[in-house]
Order: C-alpha cells, then sequence, then structure tokens
C-alpha cells in the first residue's frame, strides 16, 4: 500500500519532489565532504608534524648566541627530549633569482637552511626526509602551487647558481601566514652562500610531554637565554598549517547547514500545502479511527523515500568532489593516515542529515493533533485566521493599485504559508551579502589595522642587520626631504622584561615610538599616548592576564617602571605576541625597526617603493597594498571566490524556489484566480499580483537578511576572523553593492521567477473551476 | 428593441475522439436591452455552457456570439475581460468571493480595479445596494461569518457595482431555501424593472417563471421556447402551470 501511495504521490508532484531531492542530496553532500575533509586535514596534519618531527618550542634569535650555555640549560632541563640550533640564512628576497624572476616584490622572509639532523626535517613531497645534493636546492611547496618555481628551473642567488630538485614541505612555514620560508641547500653550498646574507637561528626543542610546554616556555624565559625573535609553539604552528584549508571547511559545514535549511523550508511547505489540500480526508480518516501515528505514516514514508534518495545520492557525490577539494591539503601536507576513517565519518554525516530530514517532517506532522474531525469534515478547510490583514481593507485603500493591494494583503492573510519563501529569501539574501561584505573587508586597507598594521601607503623593515638605528635615522632623513612623502613615523621594537603576577619575569617585545600616526584598531582602550602606558596585543593581554586600565611592571635598564596598559588591539606578526609603549629608551639592544610613510598622492606608491629599494638595500620596502596581497593574497582570492560562488548559488536557490513556490501557489490558488478571471481581471492583473505578492515578500526578506548579514553575519565572520589574531571586527560595507546591486539582482530574479512560475495562471479556464 | 447579444450557430463539444460530445450543437439565440430571459433544461442539456459561451468567459468551436456588435471569439483576453468587468455582471450558485476580503471589499473589487481615484464614491455605492438587499450591517464581516443567502445578496451587489448592461445568473438560488430564493429573486426582478438585462440558469420553475422569456434546452439544442409579459407579482401560480405543463410536454 506505501509503494503505491509513495508512486502516485511522487508522479502528482514531481517538481516538487525533484528540487527536494536535490536539496537534501546537497547537503549531504556537503556534510559529508566537510567531515572527511575535517577528518583528512586533521590526519594530514598530525602526520606531517609526525614525519617531519616539528618543534614543540622553537625561539627565533638574531645576533649573538652562546650555544653552551643553551646546550647547559637544555641538559639540566628535565623536560626537554631532544635540542638543537639550527641556522637560517636570511637572503635578501631581490638577490634570489628563479628561472630569470627575482623575489623582489615578494614579501615572505627568504632563507636557506641545511637539513637538520635530529628532527624539524624538511620533507619531499612524497613525505620522505630529503637528502639534497650539491648544486640542488629545494623549493618551498608554496611556490610551486603559485607558479613560481617548477622542477629543473635555474635558481641564482647572487652569483651562485643552484637547480630545482623538487619542492619541500616545511611543517613550520608551509602557511602562507608564516612570514618565513625556507628553501633548502647542501651543506656545502649553504657554506659558499653564507656571506650573501645574515644569519639567524632557530632555537628549537622537542618536549618529552607536550602538555608540559608552558613551564618549559616559562622556565626558558626566566633563565635570560637567547630571545631576540618571535617565539613559537607547536599549537601555533598546527594552527598555521590549518587555517586556510580550515577557513574552506567551515565555509562549506556553513554552506550545507543553510542548504539543509533550505530543504526543510521545501518540505515544510509541501507538506503543509498537502495538508491543506487532504484536510478532509485526514478529518475522515480521524473520525474513523484511524491513530495519528497510522496517518503520520503514510505521510512519513514518502519523505522516507526522498531523503533516503537523497543523502545517498550525495554521498555518492562527495566523491566526485572529495579530489578536487583534498588537492590543496595533500599538496602541502601530504596524506592523511587515516582516510579510511574519513568515509566512516562521511557516513556518520550522511546519516545526520537523514535523520534530520525525517525528525523535521515527523515534527511538521505533528499539526495532525490539532485537525479537528468534526470541523474538517464540516468545513473541508482549515478555518484560517488572518487577524493582521483585517484592517487593511481595499475600500480604504487609496494609495497602491488594487492588483499590488491584493498582492500584499494576500500575503499579510497567509503569513504561515508565505512564512517559507521569506525564510528561504532571508537566507539567499544572508548567503549574498555575508561573503561580499567579508571579501570588502578584508581587501580593504584599513583591515589591516586589525592585524596590529598601521594604515600608511609604504612599509620599511630594518631588520636583521647591523647599526640599526643608524641606518634607520638615515631614511627617516630621506623621508623628512621628500615632498611627496606626508608623515611618516618610526616604530623601534626592543625586547624588555616585565614582572608577572607570580613575581616572575618574561621578555616582551615592545614597539616604541609614536603610535597616534598610523593608529591600528583597538579593541579596548586605545593607543599609548604618555610614557608610562603601554598597550598589548590580544594574546600578550590573555597571557599576562591584564585588562586596560591594569598596572604593570617593565625592568628598564635594571630599574622597575610601573605602566598602565591604555589599550588592547589585534596582532598577528610575530606570532601575535607584541606591545606598543611611547617611553624613551636607550638601554635595550634594538630588535628590529619598522618605518611607516603615507605620500601626498597615493598613485606615486609603487614609483616610490622601487626608488627607496635601490636607495637602501639593506632595508625591506613594500607598498602596503602588496604587503596585503602577498600576506592575504591567497585568503582574499579564495574569499573573493567563495563570494562569486556564493552569490550565483543564492540566485539559483532563488529562482528554484521561487518558480517552485509560485507553481504550488497557482495549482492552490485555481478557485480564486478563476473567480477574479470571471468578474473582468486579466491574465496580466493576476501576474502583476503574483508578483506584488514575490516583490512585497521580498522586500521583507532582504530588510531581514541585510540586517541579519550585518549582526549575526558579522559575528560568524569575525569568529572567523578573530582564528587569524584579530579580537575585534567589524564589517567594511561597500553600500553600492551590498544595498544596491545585490537587492537588484534579487528583484530581478524573483521577477523573472515569478514569471515563469505564474505563466500557468494563464492557462486556467474560469468555467471548470466555476461552473457547477 | 435594441438587441445587446446575438449567438448565431455556436457549437461546443467536450472530450475527443469517440468521447467527443456535442455540448452546444448550432444554437442562435439573442437577447434585447432590459429583457429578462431564463433558461431550463436537464443537466447535461448545455444550459450552463450557453451562458458561459455568451458571456465570453469560455470559448465556442464555431459560430459567433456578438456582444453590442462586437464579436467575442475575435477578441483579446483583455479586451473580453474588460467587457465582463465593466458591462456585465455575475451571480454564481455557490458564492464565488476571495477569502481575504470582507464582504464590502469583495463587493467593490471589480470596479475599483479602474478606478481606484474614486474609491469614495464606488464604497458609497456600495453601501447603498447592501442597504438595498438588506445586508447594510454586514460589510465588515468576513465571507465565512454570514449565511449563504447573505453572500449571495452581496454577489448581487458585485454583479451591479459597475453598472452593467446585463447580469448572468447560473442557478443564483439553487443553494438557497425557498423563502432566501423568494427575496433574491424578488431583488432581482426589481433590478430588471429598472432596466438591466438578465439571464437565468435555472431548474426551478417557480423562477423561470416570473421572466419574460424562457428557452427550454436538450442535448445541445434550443428547443422550445415560451413568452410571458412582464411580472407585476400577481398572476405566478397560472405563469407556473404553463411553465410545468410546457416541460412536462418537453419530458424535462
Amino acid at each position: 500500500m506505501y509503494y503505491k501511495i509513495i508512486r502516485n504521490d511522487i508522479s502528482k508532484s514531481k517538481l516538487i519532489t525533484l528540487t527536494t531531492t536535490i536539496f537534501i542530496a546537497a547537503a549531504a553532500m556537503l556534510v559529508t565532504l566537510s567531515a572527511i575533509l575535517v577528518v583528512n586535514l586533521s590526519g594530514a596534519i598530525d602526520s606531517l608534524m609526525k614525519q617531519a618531527k616539528t618543534p614543540h618550542f622553537l625561539q627565533m634569535h638574531s645576533g649573538d648566541i652562546d650555544t653552551v650555555r643553551l646546550k647547559d640549560f637544555a641538559e639540566k632541563n628535565s623536560h626537554v627530549d631532544e635540542f638543537q640550533v639550527l641556522e637560517f640564512l636570511n637572503i635578501d628576497s631581490a638577490k634570489i633569482v628563479i628561472d630569470r624572476n627575482s623575489l623582489a616584490d615578494n614579501v615572505q622572509d627568504n632563507g636557506f637552511s641545511t637539513q637538520s639532523e635530529k628532527f624539524d626535517y624538511l620533507l619531499d613531497l612524497d613525505g620522505n626526509i630529503i637528502n639534497v645534493s650539491d648544486g640542488e636546492i629545494y623549493v618551498p611547496v608554496g611556490y610551486f602551487k603559485d607558479g613560481t618555481a617548477k622542477v629543473g628551473d635555474k635558481v641564482v642567488i647572487d652569483e651562485k647558481k643552484f637547480t630545482v630538485a623538487g619542492f619541500l614541505r616545511d611543517s613550520q612555514m608551509n602557511s602562507l601566514l608564516a612570514s618565513s620560508k625556507r628553501f633548502l641547500v647542501s651543506e656545502n653550498d649553504y657554506a659558499e652562500i653564507k656571506d650573501y646574507g645574515s644569519t639567524e637561528y632557530l632555537i628549537e626543542f622537542r618536549l618529552k610531554d607536550l602538555s608540559e610546554i608552558g613551564t618549559f616556555e616559562a622556565a626558558y624565559t626566566s633563565a635570560g637565554l637567547e630571545v631576540n625573535g618571535p617565539t613559537i609553539t607547536y599549537p601555533l604552528f598546527k594552527m598555521l598549517n590549518a587555517i586556510s584549508d580550515g577557513l574552506m571547511i567551515a565555509v562549506i559545514l556553513l554552506v550545507s547547514v543553510l542548504v539543509v535549511a533550505i530543504a526543510f523550508m521545501c518540505i515544510r511547505f509541501t507538506l503543509l500545502a498537502k495538508i491543506e489540500d487532504d484536510y478532509r480526508e485526514i478529518g475522515v480518516m480521524k473520525a474513523i479511527g484511524l491513530r495519528v501515528s497510522d496517518i503520520k505514516k503514510l505521510y512519513l514514508a514518502k519523505y522516507t523515500v526522498i531523503a533516503a534518495v537523497g543523502s545517498t545520492l550525495g554521498f555518492a557525490l562527495s566523491f566526485l568532489f572529495r579530489g578536487m577539494l583534498l588537492e590543496n591539503i595533500r599538496l602541502y601536507m601530504g596524506e592523511s593516515e587515516n582516510s579510511s576513517i574519513a568515509i566512516i565519518f562521511g557516513i556518520i554525516g550522511m546519516l545526520l542529515v537523514f535523520l534530520a530530514i525525517i525528525a523535521y517532517v515527523s515534527k511538521v506532522l505533528k499539526r495532525f493533533r490539532k485537525i479537528s474531525a468534526a470541523e474538517a469534515i464540516r468545513f473541508g478547510a482549515l478555518q484560517e485566521k488572518s487577524a493582521g490583514a483585517k484592517r487593511f481593507c481595499l475600500s480604504r485603500n487609496r494609495l497602491l493599485h488594487t492588483n499590488i493591494f491584493l498582492g500584499v494583503k494576500d500575503v499579510l492573510a497567509r503569513k504561515g504559508l508565505y512564512a517559507t519563501m521569506l525564510a528561504v529569501l532571508v537566507i539567499s539574501t544572508f548567503i549574498i551579502i555575508v561573503p561580499q561584505n567579508l571579501s570588502n573587508t578584508i581587501s580593504s586597507k584599513s583591515f589591516i589595522t586589525y592585524m596590529g598594521i598601521g594604515n600608511s601607503d609604504i612599509r620599511i623593515d630594518i631588520q636583521q642587520t647591523d647599526h640599526i638605528s643608524k641606518k634607520a635615522a638615515e631614511i627617516i632623513r630621506t623621508l623628512e626631504h621628500d615632498s611627496t612623502i606626508s608623515k611618516h613615523t618610526l616604530l623601534t621594537t626592543k625586547s624588555f622584561k616585565a614582572k608577572t603576577e607570580n613575581g616572575s619575569e618574561e621578555r616582551i617585545k615592545i614597539e616604541l615610538g609614536d603610535h597616534s600616526i598610523f593608529p591600528v584598531e583597538y579593541s579596548k582602550g586605545r593607543a599609548p599616548v604618555k610614557e608610562d602606558e603601554i598597550a598589548l596585543s590580544a594574546i600578550n593581554a590573555d597571557e599576562l592576564g591584564k585588562k586596560v586600565g591594569d598596572g604593570m611592571t617593565l625592568v628598564i635598564d635594571g630599574k622597575e617602571n610601573k605602566l598602565t596598559v591604555s589599550g588592547i588591539y589585534s596582532d598577528i606578526s610575530n606570532g601575535g605576541k607584541t606591545a606598543k609603549a611611547v617611553f624613551p629608551d636607550h638601554s635595550a639592544d634594538i630588535m628590529w625597526c619598522v618605518i611607516y610613510a603615507k605620500l601626498s598622492d597615493k598613485s606615486l606608491a609603487a614609483d616610490k617603493t622601487s626608488e627607496y629599494a635601490n636607495k637602501f638595500n639593506f632595508a625591506k620596502i613594500s607598498g602596503i597594498d602588496e604587503y596585503i596581497t602577498q600576506t592575504f593574497g591567497s585568503t582574499i582570492s579564495s574569499v573573493d571566490k567563495a563570494s562569486t560562488a556564493a552569490i550565483i548559488i543564492a540566485l539559483i536557490i532563488t529562482i528554484l524556489i521561487t518558480i517552485l513556490f509560485m507553481k504550488l501557489l497557482i495549482a492552490k490558488d485555481r478557485y480564486p484566480i478563476a473567480v477574479m478571471k470571471a468578474f473582468g481581471f486579466t491574465n496580466s492583473d493576476i501576474m502583476a499580483q503574483y508578483m506584488s505578492r514575490a516583490v512585497f515578500v521580498l522586500i521583507i526578506g532582504i530588510i531581514l537578511g541585510t540586517f541579519l548579514a550585518n549582526t549575526l553575519g558579522e559575528v560568524l565572520a569575525g569568529a572567523v576572523i578573530s582564528s587569524f589574531g584579530a579580537s575585534s571586527f567589524h564589517f567594511a560595507v561597500n553600500p553600492l553593492t551590498a544595498y544596491l546591486l545585490s537587492p537588484l539582482m534579487m528583484i530581478s530574479s524573483v521577477l523573472i521567477a515569478t514569471i515563469i512560475g505564474t505563466s500557468g495562471a494563464g492557462k486556467i479556464k474560469i468555467s471548470e473551476h466555476i461552473k457547477e | 428593441m435594441k438587441k445587446i447579444i446575438i449567438c448565431e450557430h455556436i457549437e461546443k463539444s467536450f472530450g475527443e475522439g469517440n468521447e467527443k460530445r456535442n455540448v452546444l450543437d448550432g444554437v442562435s439565440v439573442e437577447i434585447n436591452e432590459g429583457e429578462f430571459v431564463s433558461i431550463m433544461g436537464p443537466s447535461g442539456s448545455g444550459k450552463s455552457t450557453l451562458m458561459y459561451a455568451v458571456s465570453g468567459m469560455d470559448s465556442i468551436d464555431s459560430g459567433k456570439v456578438s456582444f453590442e456588435g462586437k464579436n467575442l471569439s475575435t477578441l483579446r483576453e483583455k479586451e473580453l475581460a474588460d467587457i465582463r468587468r465593466t458591462e456585465m455582471g455575475f451571480v454564481f450558485q455557490q458564492p464565488t468571493m476571495l477569502k481575504n476580503l470582507n464582504i464590502l471589499d469583495n463587493i467593490i473589487l471589480p470596479s475599483i480595479r479602474d478606478n481606484r481615484k474614486s474609491a469614495t464614491k464606488i464604497t458609497e455605492k456600495a453601501r447603498v445596494l447592501m442597504e438595498k438587499v438588506g445586508i447594510g450591517e454586514l460589510e465588515k464581516r468576513d465571507i465565512t461569518q454570514v449565511s449563504g443567502g447573505q453572500l449571495q445578496r452581496a454577489g448581487i451587489c458585485r454583479a451591479l457595482i459597475s453598472n452593467p448592461k446585463i447580469i448572468f445568473g447560473d442557478e443564483p438560488t439553487g443553494a438557497l431555501n425557498s423563502k432566501s430564493a423568494q427575496e433574491i429573486m424578488d431583488i432581482i426582478s426589481e433590478i430588471n424593472t429598472e432596466g438591466t438585462a438578465v439571464m437565468l440558469v435555472t431548474h426551478d420553475a417557480k423562477i423561470a417563471a416570473r421572466t419574460e422569456r424562457i428557452l427550454f434546452m436538450c442535448d445541445g439544442k434550443i428547443v422550445s421556447e415560451m413568452r410571458f409579459k412582464k411580472y407585476n407579482g400577481s398572476d405566478i401560480d397560472d405563469r407556473m402551470k404553463k411553465v410545468t405543463a410546457k416541460m412536462r410536454e418537453l419530458g424535462i
């Protein structure tokens, strides 16, 4: 009996059944994919970091190094399992030429290393430890991905020539967000090029127990060892490796939630329409003593079939796309160990979608309980209440055209029915606007102020060199005499000891200078102005347990100084642990300097950048746009792609659902349409009424969707962004696209879909529906 | 007397092939200005179909229907709708009203489409009409909150709102008790006396007996016709006898 009922039902409503199945399939596919991707990503990261034996604690250091003292510390500290100091040869990117193209425009700190002996291995694309011969060079895999290099290319460093033998995976610096990149050369070659750059040391530890990392970190700091550079720990390496693919998974997961919601809407709408049609039958079934659960089964059977078919289809489809999406993970991190577990998780994801659908249908069918048998048989239809619409009378209407009035009135009178369409439109608007705002925010210049970088035109870095202050002063002098520079500032980073709550000391890097010229975004408080004020990066504030207004003790030149925390800001540079202050200091060594400059005419940026680059070859000079492109380039382009895809998907969903909805509505409204035609309303009048309904619902949808996008969407996007280290976040909205173009696209889609969806209204014959 | 409707040899069939059935089989009929006509006949004789064809609500296979000199078959859908809205009025057996609108809004709906600016005038007119048919106090009610007889009166108000030249009634009293039916017929007769032509489809001899001309239909043809003077309320029994005798004669 079920088979017959299901078959009849499906053949009567092919379009809606097909659409519902497609949405369920899409939802199942996306959920399955994200489950598979999550398992693969975490597996791949784990195996990469296991194979490479990533250090648990890394202290970068430039300047003099006392390896004996370090070795002594490592031997005496009970947590240390293994210890090594690696050299990292920093070479000015302009001096690295791959296949006749120099890396001059590259903002990464490119450097050279030899293969390490104990741990922190550089791996080839098969996951094996690379054994490099003289004359060969292995290039970071990122340069393979973006096409900078290919196997066999000639690489020239100053005068030394190499041949690209392959590409390497670096468990520390794979991610674009890690600002350094390691090239691998043989020991002999390394010795030859050593004089072309400055040496930085990677002081690396592996611990017996990873959970002791906090204790170890404190021990390292209090031992007063080398600290002239960023400190990075195992969890941060892991996060850096996970971010870009993790973001993709998050987006897929978000989209799948929305698709499930749309599938629910489809089901709700068809079910409500069906229940309304079958109202009398349901009443009769109740009257003759069938249980509600028996009646529910009749309806549930069809959706069980649809959900099963959809989920299975989606699972199958996920196999088509997983290769494509796994490509990046495979390239950067290699195969995951647990790909078989991934399939199991995929199946679980698919089952979840299936069960969610069944549960939802079952919930909608709870309405059966409310149907009174007597009422259903007597009236044959639900006695709809339309309290809100009552005062909206045609006789009092002077404003709207009659057709528009009738459209709006219908929406107000049947709110429940239109709520479904409204929900879909709200979701579509949301899907269109959020990625668009996100992309606009990330690509806007002011976005870098969330990242702890001032909003300027040119950024000049002086580091890993000697006489930093003299060189900085030289540049400042030039800037002062350059009429095209409207303002500039010099920020000097030094390392100081800070007293923590429990009396121990911790090293903290403080950027000194005037922070009001190129301010960053403060999530709380403001920039330091007075000499006894200090601003902390979010991560530092968190670790030191400081809030705005708290006091803080710094040891400057052997004396304790009391400072007050004036503000907290987000930062992604230098491991996210920085601070800003304005006090003058001549005691501590300069770690590095950054000079920001703003041009009176922004279009000169490229010329000025190359002019200064030629003039000051010891500094790294980058136009800020370039800096953004190279740091966030891949993120911006993937968010852009996602945003375009989101617009297309949302418009398709809008069109599809509107057509479907209109077709169902026309089928339901045959009688009133016939009545109106009998009394002299034309087909175009009817069309105008349906368009008014659609546009009215759409306008509410756009308003709600935009509102949600700017509130809930901002919170969601902020959560994503905060994974980069930014703590406060606001959308930079482009009003033209967000408030004009996007609504226009939605309106045109809905109008086109309404015209298609209501074309059947013209064929309704008056006599067939009214004649006795 | 001016003819407002002229039908010449209209044919219409339903179904195809072996199933094909001629519902109108070469019907010709004329209706004069202000005339009160009724069509009688057994179920399936084609009387409703004739009315739908004459009013342009249904297409015909061949023949010609002219309304005030315009050939309905050659008019576009828009022009047909315009005529129905401005020059014809309709009353059906079941109250064909829109659920979303209250009684008053349902009544003014056809007229207000073109004259939104004179909404006050139209609403005023609707109130006068409602008062006249005895439902003056119901204007704000929903259509589910009134009785069948009251709804049918509202239907008549709606048919009259645009001052039509003719009113078509498809068994307008068919769903009512005899008291309500009498009252509705009194209203329709009064409208007719004021100059509007009326064409009724009915089963009821008592209803038909109040009209000026009765067309008897059988198997898609007009088989007989009967004429009376305008009804003045006095000789109904006599007229009824004649109608029933004719019906017996025709085997209806």
